[in-house]
């Protein structure tokens, strides 16, 4: 038994540290190319059935080490494009160079799926829905902040700033969420409260943006209840690159003079400069941004200040290693509520939603937030690598009131330890450990830690033209040193062509998990008051749990120049937290977060993405029916839909290209929330939500152009109570690119 | 092109209409009751807010003043100036008074010893028999309007000069 210990621990250390024979190993390097010559940025290259791939960089060159010698075969992909099958010869301590030129296909499919599987899978279709938003599209779309371009995503909502993927989380005012978000793998939910921080990375430093819809814990745990968005952050390119963004822009006046709150029209605008410098052993990128906004309404001002970098350094052909972090400081005032009659000069109106009540004027949070991360990956054979990381995210917020100052510290401190194999051409398997600690420092939330350790495993299967998926993980939880809560999250998924011949053929996708979310220390340790009644902790919440269900089809070409996507979604939820009104004899009122919603959420989702003139004119048509059924445990009487969940969500979009020009326009609709919470407490007044954004682009050498006009109808609109929605912005962006 | 002029129109449509509009106080679309609240004598210093509300029967204790109150949570009406408009969302039905209600500062409990907070600054009295409160009836889906008082700081009552209290 001794002897066999020694023998495992002797591999471990082999594996992880020990030097690695490249007999019989070269190296694969080229350049992939459009049809007219130019270069292809993060196209994706891949030797099948190995964990060998990259991404091209800025000039469309790409290089493999540690490729086994012999006829290889490569697959080449990238969105817009055809994928490109080739073999090329290469001897053991060569290498071999091979330019790729891929043809116009503006309804490929993406060509690489990471985030369903934490490994990339190249050409596969996930089993689960998979949204996927491209560095052009981002560009395109000329946001400033990452959840803008988000949320063109087919059912994406973003309800005040709260993610909603297919209903999953309604709005809970920040206090968790059920969507986890990772930057380039690495959960990014804060540790105390378990929001989102969508402004931790400049927008020109990501990438482009992966969706996974479902349920995802049997992977990721905690919090990818409802699903996952990973941002993956740009590759350092070889050679040296800047770029200066610059912005400004105003915000559109109240379409009715009643409301009008300003004599002069608000103003925004930012700064952005970035640059790096990268060969093939190390690399390194640095940006910096500053942005200020006088707000669309009273007391909505806000500065933000951010700093962002990372470092790639390459001590040997198979050994990797990445350094990220960032730092933002923000400073933003806080429209607590609209005001309501009486509470401001009202001007003989019920309510005045441009304005505030007066009695939270000066309301505003101080927030500082950041993050460290350090990533080795380590490439042990062509058929094994691991992967470890580390990360520490901190977030730090004073929220200044009137009545009363509040603060909070949150760290979040996370370690993960993944193998990828792959057994044979058919098989890949992905094992992991994840520990996270977070804890959190606070007058409303105390002192409190809570621990996390999980373990992982996923195998892909392919059999014959089907993929098989299954995997499971096992997370284990402690809040502040007292007893263990364990979670299993199992799924499994299969997916089926239904169309052999084509390679962009339609399929058929099939999945059933098992999500779950740990209650925050924000939820459990809360101690605040709210609408004028204290709220009460409530240590002893458990986790939410969840079963997902969804059965999808991606149809081949349809007409020649069309492809639909369609899924049915079926999720049965229990344990939901939701706050609790309790009566306390003989008149004490107290509101506490409890376990006591059942809940279901079914409906379909589908998608069409035209080409009707390639090259020139792209459509995109989203729709998605939510059907949610909410009821309280113990309360015969209680039923009705979850709140702020609309039954439509539709999202349609245009894009045409004429030379260096380029226009584009958007339309949402959400329909009114059929319920909100707190009704009876709170101002009622919702509509449906009804945006137009237009958009136009220029570009000629390493200028690019770009006009936004969001919400260009300035519709007036609400999504949650006494609360306005963004009304009409003008932005103009310049670009430099060097 | 033709993609775009498929959806636009459709999306002007949709956007130029609805949307959140501009709601006087006495709006048409109003289900309660509404009209104008005149003030007198000298605004207190502790003075929170004025609210307005309304029973369905004359309260008889103080727990019937806050438990029986329409609304359960009030708004506030503006008093700096000497007259203001004022509107309370109600379900249909008739009701016995209507109070203008000052606060004093300090948080209230939706419970009887919120009355240590409250004075009653005026109520709306039957037009024909000023001595005794109005009685006004919300129809369905309309509001009852015109019904006009007085609220006078300098005369604020407490509410054991209306009800009986036992704290």
């Amino acid at each position: 038994m001794h002897t066999v210990v020694i023998r495992a621990s002797a591999l471990a250390v082999a594996l992880l540290l020990g030097p690695v024979c490249l007999h019989g190993q070269g190296l694969v390097r080229g350049a992939v190319r459009g049809p007219q010559g130019e270069a292809i940025a993060g196209a994706s290259v891949v030797v099948p059935g190995t964990t060998l791939s990259t991404r091209t960089d800025l000039s469309g060159r790409f290089r493999i080490p540690s490729v086994p010698a012999g006829a290889v075969r490569l697959l080449v992909g990238a969105m817009g494009f055809a994928r490109a099958d080739t073999t090329v010869s290469l001897t053991g301590g060569d290498s071999t160079t091979v330019d790729i030129t891929l043809a116009f296909a503006p309804l490929s499919l993406p060509p690489v799926d990471i985030v369903s599987n934490k490994v990339p899978h190249f050409g596969d279709r996930p089993p689960t829905s998979v949204a996927q938003v491209t560095e052009q599209e981002i560009q395109r779309r000329a946001v400033g902040t990452i959840d803008e371009a988000i949320e063109h995503v087919p059912a994406i909502q973003f309800v005040n700033g709260q993610i909603n993927i297919r209903g999953s989380t309604g709005y809970v005012q920040g206090l968790n969420s059920r969507v986890l978000m990772t930057v380039d793998g690495i959960p990014m939910n804060q540790g105390d409260r378990g929001g989102i921080s969508w402004d931790l990375l400049a927008v020109d430093d990501i990438e482009s943006v992966e969706v996974l819809k479902g349920a995802g814990s049997s992977l990721y745990g905690s919090a990818a209840f409802g699903g996952v968005v990973n941002l993956t952050t740009r590759e350092i390119p070889n050679g040296t690159h800047a770029q200066v963004r610059v912005t400004g822009g105003a915000f559109g006046d109240p379409p009715h003079s009643v409301w009008r709150f300003r004599d002069e029209a608000g103003l925004h605008g930012s700064a952005d400069v970035s640059a790096s410098y990268g060969n093939n052993l190390l690399g390194g990128r640095i940006s910096g941004g500053q942005r200020h906004s006088d707000g669309y309404r009273e007391q909505d001002g806000r500065d933000h200040t951010h700093v962002a970098g990372k470092a790639r350094w390459q001590p040997a052909e198979n050994l990797r290693v990445d350094l990220s972090g960032s730092w933002a400081v923000d400073r933003y005032d806080i429209p607590l509520s609209w005001c309501n009659r009486g509470e401001c000069d009202d001007r003989g109106q019920v309510y005045q939603p441009y304005m505030i009540d007066t009695s939270e004027s000066g309301a505003r949070t101080d927030s500082r937030k950041g993050y460290l991360a350090a990533v080795i990956r380590r490439t042990v054979s062509p058929k094994l690598a691991w992967v470890g990381r580390g990360s520490w995210l901190r977030t730090h917020f004073i929220d200044v009131r009137r009545s009363a100052t509040e603060y909070g510290i949150g760290d979040r401190f996370g370690a993960e330890l993944r193998l990828e194999s792959h057994p044979d051409s058919a098989r890949t398997v992905v094992v992991g450990a994840e520990g996270t600690l977070s804890d959190v420092t606070s007058d409303i939330f105390g002192s409190h830690s809570q621990s996390e350790f999980a373990a992982y495993g996923q195998s892909d299967q392919r059999v014959g033209p089907v993929r098989l998926s299954g995997g499971a993980r096992l997370d284990l939880m402690a809040v502040d040193g007292g007893s263990l809560t364990a979670f299993a999250s199992p799924r499994i998924g299969v997916t089926i062509p239904t169309d052999h011949r084509a390679r962009d053929g339609g399929v058929l996708r099939a999945s059933v998990g098992r999500g779950f979310r740990a209650p925050t220390m924000a939820e459990r340790f809360v101690r605040t008051v709210a609408l004028g009644f204290q709220v009460v902790p409530n240590p002893t919440l458990r986790p939410e749990q969840a079963w997902s269900f969804e059965v999808g089809h991606i149809s081949p070409p349809l007409f020649g120049f069309m492809r639909l996507d369609a899924a049915a979604f079926w999720t049965e939820a229990r344990d939901l937290i939701e706050p609790q009104v309790l009566l306390i004899p003989p008149d004490t009122i107290l509101i506490q977060l409890q376990n006591v919603v059942r809940a279901r959420l079914a409906g379909i989702d589908a998608s069409i993405v035209a080409a009707p003139i390639p090259q020139r004119l792209t459509a995109t048509l989203g729709y998605t029916y939510l059907d949610t059924h909410r009821r309280v445990t113990n309360d015969s009487a209680s039923g009705g839909p979850l709140a702020f969940r609309p039954r439509h969500l539709l999202t349609v979009g245009t894009d045409y290209t004429m030379g260096a020009f380029g226009l584009g326009a958007d339309y949402r609709f959400g329909s009114r929330p059929e319920s909100i919470e707190l009704e009876g407490f709170v101002d009622p007044r919702r509509v449906a939500m009804n945006v137009l954004d237009l958009r136009g682009t220029w570009h000629r050498g390493p200028v690019e152009l770009r006009v936004l006009a969001a919400n260009v109808l300035n519709y007036v609109y609400n999504l949650v109570p006494e609360t306005l929605a963004p009304v009409r912005t003008i932005t103009l962006t310049a670009v430099w690119t060097h | 092109m033709r993609w775009l002029c498929l959806w636009a129109p459709v999306a002007l449509v949709a956007a130029c209409g609805g949307g959140l509009q501009p709601e006087p106080i006495c709006a048409s679309t109003l289900v309660g009751a509404c009209g104008t609240l005149r003030f007198r004598g000298t605004i207190p210093d502790s003075t929170d807010n004025v609210f307005i509300a309304a029973y369905v029967n004359f309260p008889q204790t103080c727990t019937d003043l806050i438990n029986n109150r329409r609304p359960v949570i009030p708004g506030s009406v503006p008093y700096t100036d000497s007259i203001a408009d004022y509107s309370v969302a109600l379900d249909p039905g008739t009701y016995h008074w209507l109070v203008a209600v000052w606060k004093k500062e300090g948080p209230l409990t939706l419970s009887p010893a919120d009355t240590a907070l409250l004075r009653v600054a005026g109520y709306y009295r039957n037009p024909a028999d000023t001595t005794q409160p109005g009685v006004f009836t919300v129809p369905n889906g309309a509001a009852a309007g015109d019904l006009d008082f007085t609220a006078d700081f300098d005369h604020l009552r407490p509410a054991t000069d209306f009800v009986t209290c036992t704290l």
